[in-house]
């Protein structure tokens, strides 16, 4: 009887489904469960009668603590060691439980042993992962936080608890969380997310101001995300994370970019970056003024779409210039003409642009409008050259008055040495008849020099109108006795509606001057004929006066033309005074004399009276 | 006194030539003095002289500011006439201009002929030192 329990103690023990063992005072395997044989080993040998410490020799000193602890009626529960020598990381379980037979005497030990390896190894990984998530969360500056919404507990980790600047034994409540957002916006959107999410299920995700216990302003990127359990809202779970360094960061350059951009786009000159096919990828304000386009609508295009086409070909092979040579052109002018023929003149530099290889990328341009400078400059040298005119003119006339003067008085000065001296009474009254002549000339100089004073410095001239024709009919009727003398043959032709502004006598006086001398200077040898014709030319009225007269070598006689006291041709009453005159009157009024001439064959005399109010 | 046998002053101002006239006539014997408003009339007479063989004048006086042909341009054609004899022109004008100077002696290297240089009114030393170089 005793050994058929025996036998099936036996063979209870061999089916047990945990590896189990039963084993001696000494150490002696006594029974084994086919489960440990299966598992464990050893397989070829036969294990029962044999040392149990002698199967796992890492395990040996361990069990033989254990069974000893066993032997005397301690039970080991759940120890666990590495235990195979050739698979690391092998994790055993063991447990041991005294053994006592029917009188309770304590005859061995039972072990039981399970390999753990996979529940390590997943316990590791977790344990790794926290210390992961713990390194991740202090570096990110990523908080987490908890919500169970059934005791209403609000758990905060180590770092959310960094974030918000409260001690690490601080006990949050939701209350006390949603506080921390800082009042107005802020915590009413947090509240408003919240509650929306308990109710749709939603996770949230918001950029949103916290105010520390610090009373420290910071941003922070807030994140939830509702748990149902069954359908039934159970709680929150979230992060938090301390963005404001980013934000700051962000800011800056948000600022740094803005100031570029209000200066580039406020600097009165423009701008523009091109790409190494002269296309336009960045201009400012002032830039797309010019062109008169958005700089939307700008990017993108060259310069053969806003301006001539020569004009546009003169920019790219300057840009090609610069990006070849890479060296920048600084300051060149340039002339521009837009597509609708609008010309401007530009003082442009363009400076090579090199991407992070140093290689050409491109160009920045840099151009300022000049045209208006460029206007004024010339305003000014044409202020130059009349100033200049004016006194070559005021030189010539004080040469032409000590001229004058000199040459009467010199005649004074001989003639009364001649009459100091002279006895015979006769020529006594010839020398003094000559010094009143002289006397005489030298008033009449005088007036004549009066008179060119006058008008040059007459600012107030009176100024009217004079029908051209009327006034032509009228000096003719004047001249009418000179033009029977010298059988001069006259044919006008000018338009009746042609008005003359001017000072009157001004005007009458240059067209008699004029009209006269043409007649003067008939050829005795042939027919005589003077043509005057008017028409408008651009600001102009101009009158022309032809003759078939001698003419006058107008290169020998460059400086004489229109000097005091000069005279070409040897005729009565010419005394050389009138056309300068005349000159002076004309260029009084802005007007100008033009002549041509050739010698033998005639003198074509124009005047141009300005027509401008 | 010294004999001149021709003298020209070629003269616009009739008042200049009288004062010329009446101090040669203190100073020399001359028989032909003939006077020229401008130098166009003068150079064409001593080319009709020329062209005839007939006398040149001994002396010239000059006046600068004349119409149609100055003495400038009287000089410029004077000068290219093939003329053997050495005749003294003289300058006499009222311009005190330094150009008008200088210019005058641009011709004085350029022809045999003496030009002098004098300005109006002329003394009656100047002439007398006129009259006895030539």
């Amino acid at each position: 009887m005793k050994s058929d329990i025996k036998l099936s103690s036996n063979y209870l023990i061999k089916q047990l489904p945990k590896a189990t063992a039963y084993v001696g005072l000494n150490f002696e395997i006594i029974y084994i469960s086919d489960s440990w044989k299966n598992n464990f080993g050893p397989f070829h040998t036969e294990i029962v009668g044999s040392n149990i410490l002698c199967i796992f020799p890492l395990l040996s000193q361990k069990w033989q603590k254990d069974f000893e602890k066993c032997f005397s009626g301690f039970t080991t529960t759940n120890n666990t060691s590495i235990y195979n020598s050739k698979q690391k990381n092998s994790w055993l379980e063991w447990s041991m439980t005294p053994w006592y037979d029917e009188h309770e005497n304590r005859i061995g030990a039972i072990i039981q042993i399970e390999d753990v390896t996979t529940s390590i190894k997943t316990k590791q990984e977790l344990e790794k992962l926290k210390i992961l998530v713990n390194v991740k969360s202090e570096i990110a500056k990523i908080g987490s936080w908890e919500f169970n919404a059934l005791t209403r507990k609000l758990t905060w980790c180590k770092m959310t608890k960094l974030i918000h600047e409260v001690p690490s034994d601080f006990e949050p409540n939701i209350e006390i969380g949603l506080n921390f957002y800082k009042p107005g916006y802020n915590q009413n959107k947090i509240s408003e997310i919240v509650e929306k999410g308990i109710i749709t299920g939603e996770s949230w995700n918001e950029k949103l101001q916290l105010i520390t216990a610090n009373k420290r302003e910071i941003w922070v990127i807030a994140t939830g995300k509702p748990i149902f359990e069954d359908g039934k809202y159970i709680g929150i779970i979230g992060t938090l994370q301390d963005i404001t360094e980013v934000v700051a960061t962000a800011q800056k350059t948000k600022e740094s970019e803005h100031l570029l951009k209000t200066l580039i786009d406020n600097l009165p000159v423009n701008i523009f970056i091109k790409d190494l096919d002269s296309k336009k990828i960045l201009v400012n304000k002032s830039e797309a003024n010019f062109i008169g386009m958005s700089s939307e609508e700008i990017i993108g295009k060259d310069d053969f779409d806003h301006y001539d086409k020569k004009t546009a070909q003169l920019a790219r092979e300057q840009d090609l210039r610069v990006m070849r040579s890479l060296k920048p052109i600084l300051g060149e002018e340039t002339i521009n003409f837009k597509k609708n023929g609008l010309k401007t003149i530009l003082l442009t530099s363009k400076i090579p642009l090199f991407d992070d290889d140093h290689k050409i990328k491109g160009i920045v341009g840099f151009s300022l409008d000049i045209s208006q400078i460029k206007q004024k400059e010339e305003e000014l040298r044409r202020l130059i050259h009349l100033s200049n005119l004016q006194n070559k003119k005021l030189v010539n006339f004080a040469h032409i008055i000590s001229h004058n003067l000199r040459s009467h008085t010199a005649n004074f000065s001989m003639l009364l040495g001649f009459l100091i001296k002279e006895k015979e009474e006769l020529e006594r009254e010839n020398l003094l008849n000559m010094l009143m002549n002289a006397s005489d000339n030298l008033l009449e100089t005088l007036d004549n020099l009066n008179e060119v004073v006058a008008i040059n410095t007459n600012v107030n001239l009176e100024i009217g109108t004079i029908n051209l024709k009327t006034k032509i009919k009228t000096i003719l009727k004047s001249l009418n006795h000179l033009v029977k003398n010298k059988k001069t043959r006259i044919v006008t032709q000018i338009p009746e509606f042609l008005n003359l502004k001017g000072n009157p006598a001004y005007i009458e006086n240059i067209l008699l001057n004029v009209i006269s001398n043409a007649i003067k200077f008939a050829k005795s040898d042939i027919d005589h004929c003077v043509e005057i014709s008017a028409e408008k030319y651009k600001n102009h009225i101009v009158v022309a006066v032809k003759d078939n007269g001698f003419g006058i070598d107008l290169e020998k006689n460059k400086d004489k033309l229109f000097g005091m006291y000069k005279t070409f041709h040897q005729q009565p009453n010419s005394k050389g005074i009138g056309l300068y005159i005349a000159k002076n009157q004309i260029e009084a009024m802005n007007g100008k004399f033009y002549l041509e001439s050739k010698v033998g064959v005639g003198t074509t005399f124009k005047i141009f009276f300005n027509d401008n109010d | 006194m010294i004999m001149i046998n021709s003298i020209f002053i070629i003269d616009d101002d009739a008042i200049t030539v009288f004062g010329i006239k009446k101090l040669l006539s203190s100073v020399i014997l001359c028989d032909q003095v003939n006077d020229y408003a401008n130098g166009k009339d003068a150079i064409d007479a001593i080319k009709k002289l020329i062209s005839t063989a007939a006398e040149l004048p001994d002396i010239i006086f000059l006046d600068l500011n004349m119409p149609i042909l100055d003495g400038w341009g009287f000089l410029d054609e004077f000068i290219k006439l093939a003329i053997e004899k050495t005749i003294t022109i003289n300058i006499v004008t009222s311009s005190i201009n330094n150009e008008d100077r200088e210019r005058a002696l641009i011709y004085k290297f350029r022809t045999h002929h003496l030009l002098t240089y004098n300005t109006k009114p002329l003394s009656k030393q100047e002439i007398e030192k006129i009259t006895s170089a030539a």
